[in-house]
């Protein structure tokens, strides 16, 4: 409890003093991890308190919206329901994840503003309810992904442990994205709309729920598409398939530079965004 | 190891707001400006409003200090600051001790949720793990005096029933430095008298009290220290007995 019985705080001091600053921040988040779970965990329950599925109303919601698009875009490409399914439920599952985490991401810290101007709790610490409760949400989404992959019959070749590589890598992106667009919307009220333009427009240009093969001579484009690259480096493994080693290589520097990116500039606004609210 | 002893120090602290109007929170301004090639960097637009310039206070333990001034004049951004919330743009604050902030009662409260739910919301957000909510969590309990109903989501109390909800939750943290905005009186006169027990304990185990209030009479009866604040500018820290002098002044 030693960061709790001494606090300082000061003017500036120099660049260098405001990403130390930064720092403490985010290893006092560390520190209290439990905290921004209990926070996540709270969120999710009270959202489906009284309802007799509870949380589970999620993986029911989601499990529709699955069929409901697997069976309809089956016939409408002429593609085996067997081959189909299962790529648009991860998919969706997946993609939903990241875009869940981002979109809501936006308002971390404009909800949090009560508890912002009257506690010294680490900024980070709701940057990671954020996205601990979006990874409480994809664990009742993957009942839908272990139910389609043993289905099919495609368990016998899934790579679990390079999907759960992949799925640390989804995270440790999505929640950088997430992250900065927090910072952007407690400054800037128009970010949020935008935010969630941008993620509708990259829903149907990743091949979430087509496949990715059928862009032929155009695949390339692909190669340019973040989300592609996270959604592969999950989906792939799981189906059986492989992962591009360039793949690793975007996502792996996509979060370098990412987080070096959000962390300067939360290092720079962090006295400021609790003015922003 | 031994603790080093409870104390604030604050020196040259000043605090400035910057004002985002409505206006300057949409980016279509931000941008605009970009476009016309206006100054861009520090200045960028935005009001700055000087809420407390150039404040020195040093408190040890056994310190009660009141903050009296008219509304406006830094006394709530003071406290905020001392809670760790707002960052100083000059000079420090050094606080050691466990802060604890009853600025509003109303934090982190969840109308949705349980009465017990928001006994363990609000003691993980002052700082309690999970195990010591549950080991306090009857005595909290039974000091709300809701009982049946603390099972019920909070949105059906009246609002006295939440007053005491809040406050016995707010309560339930031992601190070091107690921050607080008005004295705090709530519920009815039973738990009025229950509640001010309460505080008076709390306030005799932290060892600093900074209250902020405009009712001199109570500052005369929970403080010994007194600083009048005035647009932001703060007198020095003075004996409780010369506020009639400082209030004169």
């Amino acid at each position: 409890m030693e960061a709790a019985t001494h606090m300082l705080r000061t003017g500036r001091r120099g660049p260098l003093f405001e990403y130390q600053m930064a720092f403490r921040d985010l290893r006092a988040s560390i520190g209290r991890a439990d905290l921004a779970w209990s926070l996540a965990w709270h969120d999710v329950s009270s959202r489906y308190r009284g309802s007799i599925l509870g949380p589970f109303w999620i993986t029911l919601s989601m499990g529709l919206m699955v069929v409901g698009i697997g069976v309809v875009y089956a016939n409408l490409f002429g593609i085996a329901l067997k081959d189909f399914l299962p790529l648009v439920a991860l998919g969706i599952v997946f993609f939903g994840s990241i875009s869940g985490t981002v979109t809501e991401g936006c308002e971390t810290f404009v909800q949090a503003a009560g508890m912002l101007s009257q506690t010294s709790l680490p900024m980070f610490t709701f940057v990671w309810r954020t996205v601990f409760r979006n990874v409480i949400n994809l664990a009742h989404h993957l009942v839908i992904v272990v139910g389609v992959l043993i289905y099919y019959g495609y368990w016998r070749h899934s790579n679990v442990p390079v999907a759960a590589l992949g799925l640390v890598f989804l995270v440790l992106n999505a929640s950088w994205i997430s992250m900065l667009v927090a910072i952007a919307s407690a400054r800037f009220r128009d970010i949020p709309q935008v935010v969630i333009s941008v993620m509708q427009f990259a829903m149907f240009v990743t091949p979430v729920f087509w496949p990715a093969n059928r862009l032929g001579a155009h695949h390339f484009v692909l190669d340019f598409n973040p989300f592609y690259h996270l959604l592969e480096a999950v989906r792939a493994p799981l189906m059986g398939g492989t992962v591009a080693p360039h793949t690793y290589l975007f996502l792996a520097s996509m979060a370098l530079v990412g987080w070096l990116l959000t962390f300067s500039l939360f290092a720079n606004t962090r006295r400021r965004i609790v003015h922003y609210l | 190891m031994k603790a080093p002893p409870v104390s604030i120090s604050c020196q040259d602290l000043t605090l400035r707001f910057p004002v985002y109007g409505v206006d300057a929170k949409s980016l279509k301004k931000s941008l605009a400006k970009i476009t016309v090639g206006g100054r861009l960097g520090r200045s960028h637009g935005a009001t700055e409003v000087t809420a407390i310039s150039g404040l020195n206070m040093e408190l040890r333990a056994g310190d009660r200090l009141g903050l009296v001034g008219h509304n406006g004049s830094g006394k709530t951004t003071l406290l905020r600051a001392l809670s760790g919330a707002y960052e100083p743009d000059e000079g420090s604050i050094e606080v050691q001790g466990r802060i604890a902030p009853l600025l509003d009662l109303n934090l982190g409260i969840d109308p949705s949720a349980s009465g017990y739910e928001n006994i363990r919301l609000r003691g993980r957000i002052a700082g309690l793990s999970a195990k010591e909510v549950e080991t306090r969590m009857d005595e909290i309990a039974a000091f709300t005096g809701l009982g049946p109903f603390l099972a019920m989501p909070v949105k059906t109390y009246s609002a006295g029933m939440q007053a005491r909800l809040a406050f016995a939750a707010a309560t339930s943290v031992e601190a070091d430095v107690l921050l607080m905005d008005e004295w705090i009186a709530v519920g009815d006169a039973e738990f009025q008298q229950l509640a001010h027990r309460r505080l008076l304990k709390l306030v005799e185990r932290a060892g600093i009290l900074v209250l902020a209030s405009h009712d001199l009479d109570l500052l005369r009866l929970y403080c010994n220290k007194v600083m009048r604040m005035e647009g932001g500018v703060a007198s020095p820290v003075t004996d409780i007995r010369k506020l009639d002098e400082l209030m004169a002044a």
